[in-house]
This record gives C-alpha cells, sequence and structure tokens, in this order.
C-alpha cells in the first residue's frame, strides 16, 4: 500500500488529530500512541475535554503532537462536542494549528457505521490514515477484513490494530509518518445534481456574505444544507443574517421537488458506497450467531432484573471502597502520624514547628489518607465504562430520568459527577437541548463526588458501629455510606422537577443510545483512567489544599499573645511549687497545657470568626470549630477534612499529632466536658456536606459553561440553603431518636 | 403497509419506510443508519427501546421511535 503513500519530506513539527466514534477504542489508542506524555486541558472558549499527547517513537522524525478529539458519530454536529470536532479538524479553533494528518479509528466489528464518518473525513482532504481497531474481535465473530482492499476502496492507508494488546501500534506510527504529506486520493461518493447545484448555491451566497478569512469549506456547507436545526446552521444564520434562514429553506424545498430527501440523501449516498466498498473487502468467515451481548442484555436490560443488577453492583461498589481502601488508609494515616511526630521531636517548639505539623503534615496527611478510596472508584467507574455497561444504565435509568423531565442522556454526566461535578458538569455537553443541560448542570453537584468521601470515611469510621446488616452482606457502615449517596441523587429528583416546571420548563428530549458490544474491559485503559484521577486529586490536594491547610494553620495560630503563656507558666510554677504527689501532679499539668492550647485557639483569628457564627450552627449540632472549618472548606469540600485536622490539632494537647484524627473527633468537648461527637452530630455534619455545594470548581465550570454568573450562584443559594435546612432537620431527629 | 416503529412486537423485524420530522434527531437517526430500506428488529419493545440494525443494539426513546416509520416482515 506504499503506493498511497509518499516518502516523507523533512519537517519539524506536525499534528495529528485521533478521530472516530465513541466506543471504538480511541482512547486507548491514544494511549498506546503516546504513553503517558499526555496533556489535559479545555478547548478556547468551551469546555470540551481537549487531550494532547507526543507521539512516541524511536530514531529522528518530527514531532509529532497528538490530539484526542471527542467521540463522534458524524460531523453533521447535533451536539456542541461534536461541533467541536470540524472546528478543530478545519482549523477553526483559535490556537490549534489544523491538523497535518487524521487518524480515524475504525471498529472492526461494526465497519458500516464507522466508515460514515470515515467518508465525511476523508472529504475535508487531509492526509488520512485508518486504524482498523479490535481486529481480533471481528475475526472471533467471524468477520475477515482485507486490510488492502479496504485501502483502495476508501482511499488511505488502512492499519490493522488491537489497540488493547499493543498489536499494530508500530506500523500505525510508521503509516502516520509515511503519509503525513500525502492528501488522501478522493474516492468518496459524489452526490446527486440537485444536492450539488444547491451546494454550489449556498456556496456563493455565503461567499459573498461572510469574511473571507475563514471561508466555509464543502463539508461544511454540505452538513448546513443538510442538517436542519444542527450546529452548523445555526452558527452559518448567526455569521451570515436572517435572510440565510429563508435561502435555506428556499435550497430544501428544491431539493426536496427533485424527489429527495432532506435528512436520508447524505445516509443514502454514503451507505450505498460503504456497502459496495465492504463488498469487496469483507468476507464473512461464519454465520453471524447469537451474539453474546444479545443473551446479556436480556438480563441487564431487564426493567426488573436489570435494575436489580444495576443496584447490586452499585452496592458493591460502595462496599469495596468501604472495605478494600480501609487497609492501605490506614497505613497512610500511621504514616503521616508518624511524621508529625518525629517532626515534633527533631524541630523547637514555635511558630514554625507548628506550621510544619499542625498546618502542613496534619493537612496534607488529612487529604492524602483518602486517595486509596478515589482510587477504588474510579476502578468501579471505568471498567463499568470500559466493558460497555454504561450506556446499558442510561437506558435502564431513562425511564426514572424521565420522572425529572430529563432523558438518559443526563444520567452518563450525574453518574461521573458521583467522581466529580466539574467533569460530569463537562459531560452534559453531549445533551442537545439547552434546558435539558442547564437543569442538568444544576442538579449535578448533588451528587457525592469522591471530595465527599474523605468527610462520610473519617466520620462514619469514628461515630457509626460495625454492625451486620441482611445476614452479614452489608455493614450497617457501608449502609451509611450508600445513604449518604443516595440522599444526594434522591434530593435531585424534586429539584429536577422543579426547575423543569419552573425556570427551564421545556418538553422531554429525544433519547437515542448506541449499545456498544460488550467486551473485556482492558487493563491499561482501567488503569490510566486510575492514573488520572488520582494524580488530579494529588495536585488539588498539593496545592489548593495545602495553601487552605496553611491558611487554616495562620488563621488559628495568631495573634498568639504572650499573655496566655505567661498565665499558664504562672499557674504551672504554682502547682509544682505546692509539691503535689504523682501521679496528681502531671494530670493537673496536662490540664493546664490543654487548657493553654485551647486559649490560643479561643482568642485567635479564626477562633473569633468560629464563635460569631456559632450561634447559627448551633441548632445543627456543631461547635464553633466544626462551623469554622466547613467555611473555611468553601473552596474546596476536600479542604474540611485538613481544616478539621488543622484545628483540632491546634486546640488539642501537646502530642496530638501522633493521634489519628479519628481519636482527636472522639475525644473533642464542649467546655463543659461533653463530648462535641455524636452519632446525631456526625449525621448532620455529612447531610450538610452530602448537600452543600463548597466547591469552587464546580461553580466556575457552571459559569463557564452558561457564561454567566446567575447560574452558579443559583446553585450555590439552593445547595447551602438545602444543606443547612437537611443537616437541621437530621440533628433534630436524630438527636431525639437515639 | 407502513406503521410507526412501536407497533413492531418483541422478535419482529420490519424494513424502515421513512424518517418523519426534519430535525437534528431526524438526522442523526438517518447518519447512523436508519434509512429507507433498512432492515430493523425490534429486541425489546418499551420506552426506551432496543432495536437492532445492521447487527448492532441502538436504544430508541418514546420520541424517536415515533419518527421511524416501518413496514413489518
Amino acid at each position: 500500500m506504499t503506493s498511497l503513500c509518499s516518502l516523507p519530506v523533512a519537517r519539524k513539527n506536525a499534528v495529528v488529530a485521533l478521530a472516530g466514534n465513541p466506543n471504538t477504542g480511541k482512547s486507548t489508542l491514544f494511549n498506546a500512541l503516546t504513553g503517558f506524555r499526555q496533556r489535559v486541558g479545555n478547548y478556547p472558549g468551551v469546555t470540551v475535554e481537549k487531550k494532547t499527547g507526543l507521539l512516541e517513537h524511536e530514531g529522528d522524525g518530527p514531532r509529532i503532537e497528538i490530539i484526542d478529539l471527542p467521540g463522534a458519530y458524524s460531523l453533521s454536529a447535533t451536539s456542541a462536542d461534536e461541533a467541536i470536532v470540524l472546528d478543530v479538524l478545519l482549523g477553526h479553533k483559535e490556537g490549534i494549528a489544523p491538523p497535518d494528518l487524521i487518524v480515524v479509528v475504525l471498529d472492526a466489528s461494526n465497519l458500516s457505521r464507522n466508515l460514515f464518518f470515515a467518508s465525511q473525513l476523508l472529504e475535508i482532504g487531509r492526509p488520512v490514515v485508518a486504524a482498523l481497531n479490535m481486529v481480533d474481535l471481528a475475526e472471533a465473530a467471524g468477520i475477515s477484513i482485507d486490510a488492502a482492499v479496504l485501502s483502495q476502496g476508501i482511499g488511505c492507508k488502512v492499519v490493522p490494530v488491537v489497540a488493547t494488546r499493543q498489536v499494530g501500534v508500530t506500523q500505525l506510527k510508521q503509516a502516520i509518518r509515511d503519509c503525513l504529506d500525502t492528501p488522501a486520493s478522493n474516492r468518496c461518493p459524489s452526490f446527486p445534481e440537485c444536492v450539488c447545484a444547491e451546494l454550489d448555491g449556498l456556496n456563493q451566497s455565503v461567499r459573498s456574505n461572510g469574511a473571507p478569512a475563514t471561508h466555509p469549506p464543502r463539508v461544511q456547507l454540505l452538513q448546513t444544507l443538510l442538517t436542519p436545526g444542527g450546529y452548523h446552521e445555526q452558527a452559518m444564520i448567526r455569521r451570515c443574517g436572517r435572510g440565510l434562514a429563508d435561502e435555506l429553506a428556499r435550497r430544501r424545498h428544491r431539493i426536496q421537488e427533485a424527489g429527495e430527501s432532506i435528512i436520508e440523501v447524505e445516509a443514502r449516498i454514503r451507505y450505498a458506497w460503504i456497502d459496495r466498498v465492504l463488498d469487496q473487502a469483507v468476507t464473512r468467515t461464519a454465520p453471524a450467531r447469537r451474539n453474546r451481548t444479545e443473551i446479556a442484555d436480556r438480563w441487564l436490560t431487564h426493567r426488573l432484573f436489570g435494575l436489580l443488577i444495576f443496584l447490586l453492583a452499585m452496592g458493591i461498589c460502595f462496599q469495596s471502597i468501604y472495605a478494600w481502601a480501609a487497609p492501605v488508609m490506614n497505613f497512610i494515616d500511621g504514616a503521616f502520624a508518624m511524621l508529625g511526630g518525629a517532626l515534633t521531636a527533631v524541630m523547637p517548639a514555635g511558630a514554625l514547628r507548628s506550621l510544619a505539623v499542625d498546618g502542613v503534615v496534619a493537612g496534607v496527611g488529612a487529604v492524602l489518607t483518602f486517595l486509596p478510596q478515589i482510587l477504588v472508584l474510579f476502578l468501579f467507574l471505568a471498567i463499568l465504562e470500559d466493558c460497555g455497561y454504561m450506556a446499558r444504565a442510561a437506558l435502564l435509568l431513562d425511564r426514572w430520568m424521565g420522572l425529572l423531565g430529563l432523558n438518559g442522556k443526563s444520567f452518563i454526566p450525574l453518574l461521573s459527577s458521583f467522581a466529580c461535578a466539574v467533569p460530569g458538569i463537562m459531560a452534559t455537553r453531549t445533551i442537545e437541548d439547552r434546558r435539558d443541560r442547564l437543569v442538568t448542570m444544576l442538579v449535578a453537584p448533588l451528587m457525592s463526588c469522591s471530595a465527599r468521601l474523605p468527610v462520610y470515611v473519617l466520620l462514619i469510621g469514628a461515630f457509626v458501629p460495625s454492625v451486620p446488616l441482611l445476614g452479614g452482606l452489608l455493614d450497617l457502615r457501608a449502609a451509611t455510606l450508600l445513604a449518604m449517596y443516595a440522599i444526594g441523587a434522591g434530593v435531585a429528583i424534586p429539584v429536577a422537577w422543579l426547575l423543569k416546571r419552573t425556570v427551564l420548563r421545556g418538553t422531554p428530549q429525544p433519547f437515542l443510545i448506541e449499545l456498544p458490544t460488550y467486551k473485556w474491559p482492558s487493563p491499561s485503559t482501567v488503569l490510566h483512567r486510575m492514573y488520572e484521577q488520582g494524580r488530579a486529586f494529588c495536585t488539588s490536594a498539593g496545592t489548593i489544599i495545602v495553601a487552605v491547610a496553611v491558611v487554616v494553620w495562620a488563621l488559628g495560630y495568631y495573634p498568639h499573645p504572650a499573655s496566655i503563656a505567661e498565665e499558664h507558666d504562672a499557674r504551672r510554677q504554682a502547682i509544682v511549687a505546692a509539691g503535689a504527689p504523682e501521679p496528681g501532679l502531671s494530670q493537673q499539668l496536662d490540664e493546664i497545657d490543654r487548657s493553654e492550647a485551647g486559649a490560643y485557639l479561643r482568642q485567635s483569628f479564626l477562633g473569633r470568626m468560629g464563635r460569631w457564627i456559632e450561634p447559627l450552627v448551633t441548632p445543627l449540632g456543631w461547635d464553633w470549630r466544626i462551623g469554622t472549618a466547613a467555611i473555611a472548606s468553601f473552596p474546596a469540600r476536600e479542604v474540611v477534612i485538613a481544616t478539621m485536622g488543622t484545628i483540632y490539632n491546634l486546640g488539642g494537647d501537646q502530642d496530638a499529632a501522633s493521634v489519628s484524627l479519628r481519636e482527636k473527633l472522639r475525644s473533642a468537648t464542649w467546655p463543659d466536658g461533653r463530648p462535641v461527637f455524636n452519632l446525631a452530630v456526625a449525621l448532620s455534619l455529612m447531610v450538610f456536606f452530602a448537600l452543600c455545594c463548597q466547591c469552587g470548581g464546580t461553580l466556575a465550570v457552571i459559569k463557564r459553561e452558561t457564561r454567566s454568573w446567575g447560574w452558579p450562584l443559583l446553585t450555590f443559594t439552593y445547595m447551602t440553603a438545602l444543606a443547612y435546612v437537611g443537616a437541621l432537620a437530621t440533628y433534630q431527629i436524630a438527636g431525639r431518636v437515639m | 403497509m407502513n406503521q410507526p416503529l412501536p407497533n413492531l412486537k418483541r422478535g419482529q423485524a420490519g424494513i424502515i419506510a421513512g424518517i418523519d420530522a426534519a430535525q437534528p434527531t431526524a438526522k442523526r437517526l438517518a447518519d447512523l443508519g436508519f434509512v429507507s430500506g433498512i432492515r430493523i428488529t425490534m429486541v425489546r419493545p418499551g420506552k426506551p427501546c432496543i432495536v437492532r440494525i445492521d447487527g448492532r443494539f441502538v436504544g430508541l426513546g418514546a420520541s424517536c421511535q415515533q419518527i421511524i416509520r416501518v413496514v413489518p416482515n
């Protein structure tokens, strides 16, 4: 097939775009091509995730950057995500050079539909290399593909690969380098005369209308003409004025007069061409047998069993988060306590030691302890996604989402929000309808994200007894954790219902989802996903959380007046002088130490702030220290653990650093000696965090997505109100029942 | 006789006769291969239903089902 590609001329840099349908193993291939040398960001102006990486290769040659485009079925762009694809490919996105080559990923067992998108990409006129992925699965299903014949048929180089096992990746890298300067030979089908005539006419009038710098090419005009109400039509009307809408209507009418269907003509032409190509290139070595996917789906998408299986899967997920992560968590906890103890021993007493031990070590340690939970959660989400189950979950829950006035498409953003609302809100871009998208965005932060998990785990571990339920299948602790997740999701139902009937009234949007063939999840993809999330969490722990921990420490340490030390030193001397016998003496001295630490904290800036809001949080069962921690965690809720670590350390006894935070919470007392925490207070605090919107990142991303401050403000207000009322009700009810 | 897709019973196949509405969803359906003359099988009726088309499975909500017209086999 070298006839299709020429030898590369010397060039320095090149940009390669990776495009393809969803579920073609595109991400796995991206990882295989770039290794771990990746960067994740956003496309300018929008928050569609932009992943780029450098092609790993040996020897000389140009430096090749790969852009992983969002998965798309067509360039017709019925969602914002799909619109990005064509914009990037045409070089219309600011700061992104148009790609020198497009790699289109094809699922070998699903070639017909995959070639539809490929045929559109081939018409852009850039060099194209097709990566024929999952050839092993196709072979197993009795589909044999002659890559050489396929390559002749579609007019670009075709490389068979199995991305999950790194098969064919070297050949693909070679093909990318070889074909950089070889435009695809256009073997694509031609459209009927009536369509071509209208396309030429449209080209003329748009050319006379818009700025020549970004003159739309033919592929874009074709989609403008043939997708009524689509993204390209809207963009073109914005650019050329309302007159274009009438013109489009006239042109479409003429095409229909000629006997063509606007909606179907492109599909009819392309699929006829695809059938001709595949007729030559594909042989079925075995008759298509009743496939395993269909049999599995009988159960997995069953209205009753399917739902039960889904709930079971979620139950196992949460049970594992608790059971598997606990030992690692205790280990990390112990390691940081030891580090704190060691620092206390070697550093001279004073502000610096307090900063290191009470501020940095206590803060970072308290947060990093929760890395194992986050990794386990992503292990499950990545497995469910990679094996193809997620689409079934969306299908199953479409009925239930219908109750909210949303469709199953909103389910995936909401489920992602269980990990983190920020990518969840970004995932709403696949929802076509603006109102549905807004409702999904506004309720997404109610889903219990991984940053809430530390709060739950800490408080449950400290205050919920371990009691086996359902004959030992579930522990009371795991059940409480599940309940916390259920609260957020449960509250989302009336909130979405209300939003759909008031500010965002509208009819439910059509639900259309492809159910990919089940496959074994690829360990490399799953591990990569865990690595990415773990790294993101640690980065945030390393920056914002440390910063907040230090600020909170400073507010809790200063002004640190000498008068307190003098007063307590005088008391110590008096006791020692009185010559009381041991062990009473040590006890009295410890008592003075605690009183001294408490006095410092009370007069600190943080203490003053906390006491100022105390009347507001007392009805929730909180002392001023919890209230302060809640306020300090406004920028990021995972900070609350670090803040509590710092506050209870500052206010505790001298070797508090060697005691875990869990123990410190258990031993914290009100001034009258009653313990601060009991089950009711712990539940109240957990409910508060389940419902509040203490996350600067979420609010910022809602602002960016909606381009207004109104929506994030509404989100913050309604969630904070709900959280307060929820915590109040929980404490008052739990306090009376228990 | 052409009928709306939801009229197909579990396991019943038909030939697509056309897609009704002119809106982005209709174009999306067509691009996914829901075009006249293609064989479609109702795998699981309901809202949403699962259909098989060209060897793959697609879930369709109520409004998508209504705009697809089929001639049952």
